[in-house]
């Protein structure tokens, strides 16, 4: 299933990406360099990979923007790497449309491993539900369309993967834990930041008030739960 | 000190006697037993006392003399008048010498004629005349007057010559009035003395704090300096006297920052600028370990050294980044809520020790702390990796309340070894940098820098907790390392804080 997939690592060192794109290459994937956010602007045009790797310190364009840009024309899942965990860096990249981060120096494995989680199928929901309805909000995940009053939501791939999954048990409390492993593939040690910066995500594109939430609500010290 | 080693002044001896020397000056130059702000205080007391009492006595005596003489001079010339008096009344009437005597007011009189004293009051005899004030009266025949003392104090005694009737005129005044109002003087006086003393306090109060103010002002400034606030200086001040000590403390606070904060960013850029390699490093090694059974014999053997070795230098350059980042005070936690039981299940699973043993009792295991996920499992990897080397045994986990208040406000999290223990000395200085523990000998193989410990420590300090290491003291040898945490009694765990 994850053969053939398509990479674009944004790295201006060029050693650190020759070195990527050996091990990348090694589980079976194609890897499309670039060296600066100009460039990968031009190489993703051309050749729309199915993951987008970015280094936020880039010279031109930083990664922020460069994950803004392509937010704006395409749901790929996008991989920041930041210098630490503990910055305003990792909000700041999720908030900017990237789907998880990693700290440099990273393991190969570890990247593989997080695009493998990223790029998992939704879950096919039971039969007979092929379309979920929560009030003004409609959720078909077999089609990956989410419909607000009557008009099409574009969400991204883990935003739509969320939705679903919080969908799939309607009412049902989900701790940060829970919809880290599911949506993420993380453990007990994933960053439950993950997990808050896309349910604001979410809540600006699924609710009618995103100030106040009614779909997406927060359920003091146990999670999220999603409801009509 | 003899001078036996003179002949020979070996750098050694130079630097005890230095040693001795600077420590006597310290000792001399040790403050007395009173503090500068009593030292201040005292004098201003001592003065306000001393001014006080002098001013009021000045003005006693002064007071004093003046209503006195003022009085003797008016009784004087009553008496004089009232002696006159008498003389025309006798002159009249020589037998009629009480009623002559009578001449109104307060004073006592008595009358010396044809050799006969008489008084108009049993309460002046002229026993109480002193002999000198009769003498020049009766040998010189000239108006005088006297103060005595008697029993009720000061008394004003005036004798006047009669020529005409050949007699002696005495007139006796207790000088009460005068003796009132100087008890009047007295009392305002000495309330005066005693409110000027205590006006003096508070101003010795005041001026000692005023005094002491910029030295307990910079003595505030270096505890906070101390505790890692660097950016403290001293407000700049328009006093010349403080001037000096202001401009020369801040200079000082200056260069310390510059050296501290030059020494942390050069770790730190070192440690950054070693990432970018090893970035490459590790995934070469992962796509020649891919290819491992492709590869001859010794090569695989040299991809082992190489790709743990490549991994032990990523765990280094990450406990010096750490490091530096503790230096720079630039460690944002991202604390939440946490169960400690199941966090310490999750990270004991994630340690090179996954199967180690965890007792935790009832009542702990309910408990809650607020830390940083990431930041607390490498705690207890740490101490989890230090037994390990150290002890080769197995290490065990106890989690326990720390005292017996209710509610209870710290945890501990023990975690014991069965190893050789730790020797005197070994007990702080393991938490420091690259220290190895007592004999480097004893440590397994080359593994860790010795930074484990001194991280556990910064860790657990930012989370407001303690660490301490002790042997164990249930009878079996072997080491025990006790982190202590505040229990989060907030039970609204939610949103995730990010400090």
């Amino acid at each position: 299933m994850t053969v053939g997939i398509r990479v674009l690592a944004v790295e201006d060192d060029e050693r650190i990406r020759a070195s990527v794109k050996l091990a990348l290459e090694d589980e079976g994937w194609i890897v499309d360099e670039a060296a600066s956010g100009e460039d990968a602007i031009a190489i993703f045009a051309k050749h729309p990979a199915d993951v987008v790797l970015i280094d936020i310190m880039l010279p031109g364009i930083d990664g922020f923007e460069l994950c803004r840009n392509i937010r704006k024309s395409s749901d790929v899942p996008i991989v920041m790497v930041t210098a630490r965990a503990d910055t305003h860096d990792v909000v700041a990249g999720l908030e900017a449309g990237a789907d998880d981060y990693l700290t440099k120096p990273f393991a190969p494995k570890e990247l593989a491993a997080r695009i493998r989680a990223l790029l998992r199928r939704v879950r096919p929901s039971k039969p007979g539900h092929s379309k979920l309805l929560f009030g003004n909000l409609e959720i078909i995940p077999d089609e990956g369309k989410v419909i607000l009053n009557n008009a099409e939501v574009e969400l991204t791939k883990t935003e739509f993967r969320l939705l679903c999954e919080l969908a799939n048990d309607p009412g049902g409390v989900f701790s940060r834990e829970l919809l880290l492993d599911k949506v993420w593939g993380y453990g007990y040690f994933g960053d439950g930041r993950l997990v808050d910066v896309h349910i604001r995500r979410l809540r600006m594109k699924v609710e009618t008030d995103p100030a106040n939430p009614t779909h997406v609500v927060t359920v003091r010290g146990l999670g999220y739960r999603l409801q009509s | 000190m003899t001078d036996i080693f003179s002949d020979k002044p070996d750098a050694r001896y130079r630097l005890t006697r230095t040693r001795k020397l600077i420590r006597n000056s310290v000792h001399r130059l040790r403050p007395r037993r009173i503090g500068l702000r009593n030292r201040i205080l005292l004098i201003f007391v001592a003065g306000a006392l001393l001014l006080s009492s002098v001013l009021a006595l000045v003005t006693y005596s002064f007071t004093r003399s003046n209503l006195v003489d003022q009085r003797v001079s008016t009784e004087t010339n009553q008496a004089i008048t009232n002696a006159r008096r008498t003389q025309n009344d006798l002159l009249r009437s020589p037998k009629e010498i009480l009623i002559a005597l009578d001449q109104g007011g307060s004073a006592h009189r008595i009358i010396y004629i044809d050799n006969t004293w008489t008084g108009s009051s049993p309460l002046f005899s002229r026993q109480m005349i002193p002999p000198a004030l009769l003498q020049r009266v009766q040998r010189d025949q000239k108006a005088a007057s006297m103060i005595v003392d008697s029993l009720k104090g000061q008394a004003l005694v005036v004798g006047i010559p009669l020529p005409r009737i050949n007699a002696m005129y005495f007139e006796y005044d207790n000088l009460r009035e005068v003796r009132d109002a100087l008890q009047s003087v007295r009392l305002a006086l000495a309330l005066a003395a005693i409110i000027t003393t205590f006006v003096g306090i508070a101003l010795g109060v005041f001026a000692s704090r005023r005094a002491v103010r910029p030295l307990a002002n910079a003595a505030q400034a270096a505890r906070a300096i101390a505790d890692g606030r660097l950016e403290t200086r001293l407000e700049p001040t328009d006093d010349p006297d403080m001037q000096a000590l202001t401009s020369a403390f801040n200079d000082m606070v200056t260069t310390l920052q510059e050296r501290v904060e030059r020494d942390a960013r050069f770790t730190s850029d070192v440690s950054h600028e070693l990432r970018s390699p090893l970035m490459t490093l590790a995934a070469s090694v992962q796509v020649l370990e891919s290819r491992r059974d492709d590869l001859p014999e010794r090569s695989q053997a040299a991809l082992d050294l190489l790709s743990s070795d490549v991994a032990r230098f990523q765990g280094l350059v990450e406990d010096l980044l750490e490091i530096s980042r503790f230096d720079a005070g630039a460690i944002r936690l991202v604390l939440e809520p946490l169960s400690l039981f199941e966090f310490i299940k999750q990270a004991v699973s994630v340690s090179s020790l996954p199967r180690t043993e965890i007792r935790c009792d009832d009542i702990a295991a309910l408990v809650a702390i607020r830390g940083d996920k990431r930041r607390m499992a490498r705690v207890i990897a740490n101490l989890l990796d230090n037994a390990r080397i150290h002890s080769g045994g197995k290490p065990k986990i106890v989690i326990q309340l720390a005292d017996d208040e209710s509610p209870p406000t710290n945890v501990w999290i023990v975690v014991e070894d069965d190893g050789d223990g730790l020797i005197e000395g070994e007990f702080i200085k393991i938490f420091e940098r690259f220290s190895r523990g007592g004999a480097a000998g004893r440590r397994a193989g080359t593994e860790g820098a010795g930074l484990g410990l001194a991280l556990a420590r910064e860790h657990v300090t930012l989370h407001r907790g303690r660490i301490w290491a002790e042997n164990r003291t249930d009878g079996i040898r072997g080491a025990r390392f006790i982190v202590e945490l505040p229990i989060d009694t907030t039970q609204t765990h939610d949103e995730h804080t990010h400090e």
